[in-house]
């Protein structure tokens, strides 16, 4: 009995982490109907600007009134005022993509403000971390976790009075309904709305400067990690309940703490699931909680159908010309880079625009499975991993030669693919979202650690192929390569676009109920869908280890996946050369612009495409097709819109 | 003549909430039935049920004398099950002659994956013929290449007909299609409605509150309240019944 409390009793602090972030999640999921997987980088955001005020000499009170009670919720409203108000009545992708770019943009900004160096051992809030208070089952309780637990309780209880005494409390809960309704008798929702941002950034920003001492040095990563315990929280309050999901944040950190007492210390396998083990609860609340899916599958606001539909994409209304211009922009760009490639650019250069091409295939992936189909994948890095370390362990251990190890890393991704999709048959959305976000997370954590596979961060060593008397190991000769394979993957892609399967994606995107109710098998579709794309996915990657020559598990982790997601949204997921401008997109903004950039600029993708995103949720369907479309409206004069409907 | 559908002791419930409770009804090969009852007396639940969308705690459900309810969705439609919906389920970014057009593809049900990648998936000539015919019988040219965004309520629910009958469906479950139309619309689709029954065979199953509607096209009737059958017959007949009433009309015995 002492064991399993001196076990538990460290998860506490956690757990009262993990239910903050959480029930700040429900707060604003219920108010505005997004989903802020920001919430980690803004707790993140309060533990920087906690940390520098104070190393800046000033008091400790003075910093927590900066960071947290005014900072943190003047970023929320921000972020609800500039961003998430316009999201709210728009597809699950756009929401999606939204938060993402959130989550990534704003620790880069942090960096571009406050230096590239690790902030180490942050400033406790009220106790010591280093003083020890009392003992509880042999458990010295020191400053950060009990302060940690003090202050969560605190802020519990007044939430709780809040929600069942105030007016504000009373209409929060109201919106959870409807904001429509709720503004139809009379209460300002928008205000409600703000103030609901305000109230959860609070929490973010409190729980973030509360756990800071927790972690020997401030990383955004160890933040945005929380946020997964927090979505696994909120997964157990069903979304709607804060009590619920108070208990379930306490419950997670405390069986998190468990896990890894009780697990064998030194292995892989403990070590890696303990991180992982909020993402594998979540995963299996979501298979196991119908109710929970549909909560998350759909909004169901009694008034939605007030809400214009959304506007046609471009290309859908742009008629046979705007398609000819669409392939002629992708045309040309593929022969200029041949053109360019095969004779005046130096090695260095073929190799970035070889990787453009690398980028692209991987791209091509998510406009397939995403674009095409409407199904939303954060685990697309992963995919590209899987074959990545494919080819390159079949050729270290087996001599397989590289080119055939690609053909059969492009199978094992699509077999890996098709695992992932079994579990999201039965999930849409952001739901789909999510759970492909845990899968992600444990083949990080877990999957690609092992020396079997990734190597973790030591890495693999991939040859560059060999064909007859062809040796790829000149940049220009493995360009060529690429070019083919990307051409045959955009060959499938159209042949699929314009065949049955295609229609039948389309109509998966359109309505899932409306497809089955013709006679689509809409669960053979899905596992088609996921296997092609993880396929393309893992060719990609395999590629792109066999141009770099060695990979490791930190070139396809989780946050690469979700990047990935928010430059193609941003850049135009519907069309097919879409993927090829993003591949430019991705590589010139990574690795062109930031090499002669001073070191805090190191994140400057992150910066550009999260910050992006708020031009994305003002035209869904991509800067691309924007740009498109009004070359055909004003320079070539010719209105791409259909004629009005009688 | 034979039973086409028939529902033996359905029934459903949502926690405490008896949504159908030990419904049976019959539709027979070719026949048009009404379902009419107030809201939310399982009528919807009902079509859920037949289609598959939910599944039934008990009773069971047979077509042409088959028990389909452990059938998933799709394998019903493939089975000849039609339906259009209450809140109109369009495919977004799909024009109306692609609804029609993947529509007969899956009533042809050869879209195989390795046809498609050997670049042989494009609509052939008599898939477009087939379209065509239908475009032309439901009206649609207008806005048959229109963005299917732009259409207004009327034109939608006249495309979610089309996409049913490209399946060439032997039993056709309608929800609530006057709803949003104004009255000219509702006579032109009781028009549609009585001309499609005259040139094939198919049977409607047809929830309606518009009871002009229910009386241009139906048959006989069921009347639903709280998940039960509460009378059956033909529409005058059951109006003038006491208990009908009473539920659906809110008159005093």
């Amino acid at each position: 009995m002492s064991q399993f409390l001196s076990y538990a009793i460290p998860g506490l602090p956690y757990g009262c982490v993990f239910a903050l972030l959480g029930m700040g999640l429900v707060l604003t999921y219920q108010t505005s109907d997004v989903f802020n997987l920001a919430f980690g980088a803004q707790a993140y955001a309060s533990a920087v600007v906690f940390f520098v005020a104070v190393q800046n000499g000033w008091p400790v009170w003075a910093a927590f009134l900066l960071s947290v009670v005014f900072g943190a919720p003047v970023l929320g409203a921000l972020l609800q005022f500039g961003l998430y108000r316009h999201v709210r009545t728009k597809p699950p992708l756009v929401k999606l993509v939204a938060a993402l770019g959130m989550l990534i943009a704003i620790p880069a900004v942090l960096q571009v403000a406050f230096g590239a160096d690790q902030l180490i051992n942050p400033p406790s809030l009220w106790l010591s971390p280093s003083a020890v208070y009392f003992h509880v089952a042999g458990d010295a309780i020191d400053g950060t976790e009990l302060s940690t637990v003090i202050v969560t309780a605190a802020v519990a209880l007044l939430l709780s009075l809040m929600f069942h005494f105030t007016q504000t409390g009373l209409r929060m809960r109201a919106m959870a309904e409807s904001p429509r309704m709720v503004s139809l008798t009379g209460v300002n929702a928008e205000g409600v709305g703000l103030a609901s941002w305000m109230l959860s950034s609070f929490l973010a920003g409190l729980a973030g400067v509360l756990l800071a001492p927790a972690f020997g040095g401030l990383q955004s990563t160890n933040f945005t990690e929380l946020l997964v315990a927090a979505v696994a929280a909120a997964a157990a309050g069903s979304l709607r309940s804060l009590p619920w999901t108070f208990f379930g944040g306490i419950l997670l950190g405390v069986a998190e703490e468990l896990l890894s007492g009780y697990l064998p210390s030194g292995q892989i396998l403990s070590s890696g699931l303990r991180p992982a083990f909020p993402f594998v609860v979540l995963l299996g609340l979501l298979v196991f909680l119908p109710g929970l899916r549909r909560r998350w599958a759909r909004t169901d606001d009694p008034l939605a159908a007030c809400d214009p539909p959304p506007a046609p994409l471009a290309s859908s209304v742009g008629g046979p010309l705007f398609r000819r211009a669409s392939r002629t922009t992708m045309a040309l760009l593929l022969g200029g880079f041949v053109a360019s490639a095969m004779t005046w650019i130096s090695g260095s250069w073929v190799f970035t625009i070889t990787e453009i091409l690398v980028f692209a295939i991987v791209f091509l992936s998510i406009v397939l499975l995403t674009g095409m189909s409407g199904q939303i994948s954060l685990c697309q890095a992963t995919f590209a991993g899987v074959g990545a370390f494919t080819a390159g362990q079949l050729a270290d251990h087996f001599g397989v030669s590289i080119l055939l190890g690609i053909l059969i890393a492009g199978l094992a991704s699509a077999a890996v693919g098709v695992v992932v999709a079994l579990p999201a048959l039965r999930l849409g959305g952001l739901a789909l979202a999510l759970a492909t976000l845990a899968f992600g997370l444990l083949a990080d954590n877990i999957g690609f650690q092992y020396s079997w596979s990734g190597n973790g961060q030591s890495g693999i060593v991939v040859p560059r192929p060999q064909l007859g008397s062809i040796n790829f190991t000149s940049n220009r000769a493995f360009f060529l390569l690429v070019l083919v394979v990307l051409a045959l993957c955009i060959v499938v892609v159209m042949a699929i676009a314009r065949g049955t399967t295609g229609r039948e994606l389309a109509a998966l995107r359109g309505s899932e109920l409306a497809a089955a109710s013709i006679g689509v098998n809409t669960r053979r579709l899905k596992i088609i869908v996921f296997a092609l794309s993880a396929g393309i996915a893992g060719v990609g990657g395999a590629l792109y280890a066999s141009l770099d020559q060695s990979v490791s598990s930190s070139d396809f982790n989780t946050l690469i996946s979700l990047v990935l997601v928010v430059v193609i949204a941003t850049v135009g997921v519907s069309s097919i050369e879409g993927a090829v401008e993003a591949g430019i997109a991705y590589v010139v903004v990574n690795t062109v612009l930031t090499s002669d950039l001073p070191s805090q600029y190191s994140s400057l993708l992150e910066l550009v495409f999260g910050a992006g995103v708020i031009v994305y949720v003002l035209h869904p369907e991509g800067v691309v097709e924007v740009a498109k479309r009004f070359v055909l409206d004003h320079v070539l004069r010719r209105p791409v819109e259909p004629e009005a409907v009688g | 003549m034979t039973a086409l559908l028939q529902v033996l002791g359905v029934g459903k419930r949502y926690g405490g909430i008896h949504a159908l409770d030990g419904v049976s009804l019959e539709v027979l090969v070719g026949e048009a039935v009404g379902l009419i009852g107030p809201n939310g007396a399982g009528k919807t639940t009902l079509f859920d049920c037949i289609t598959g969308v939910r599944h039934a705690d008990s009773g069971q459900i047979r077509l042409a004398g088959r028990r389909i309810d452990d059938l998933p969705t799709y394998r019903r439609a493939r089975l000849g099950i039609g339906r259009t919906f209450q809140r109109i389920e369009l495919f977004a970014g799909m024009t109306p002659r692609e609804h029609l057009l993947v529509a007969d593809r899956e009533h042809g049900g050869d879209g195989r994956l390795w046809k498609d990648l050997l670049w042989r998936g494009a609509p052939r000539s008599d898939e477009v013929d087939r379209v065509e015919k239908m475009i032309a019988e439901l009206g649609l040219e207008a806005f048959a290449d229109a963005a299917i965004e732009s259409l207004s309520l009327g034109q939608g629910r006249l495309v979610e007909l089309g996409r049913a009958l490209m399946t060439e469906p032997r039993l056709l479950l309608l929800d609530e299609p006057s709803s949003g139309l104004d009255s000219r619309e509702s006579a032109a689709l009781a028009t549609v409605l009585n001309d499609l029954r005259q040139r094939s065979k198919v049977a409607l199953l047809l929830v309606e509150h518009d009871l002009d509607l229910v009386r241009a096209v139906a048959e006989r009737v069921y009347v639903f309240d709280f998940g039960r059958v509460i009378a059956s017959g033909s529409l005058t007949e059951v109006l003038a019944d006491a208990g009908v009433r009473t539920a659906y009309l809110g008159e005093g015995a």
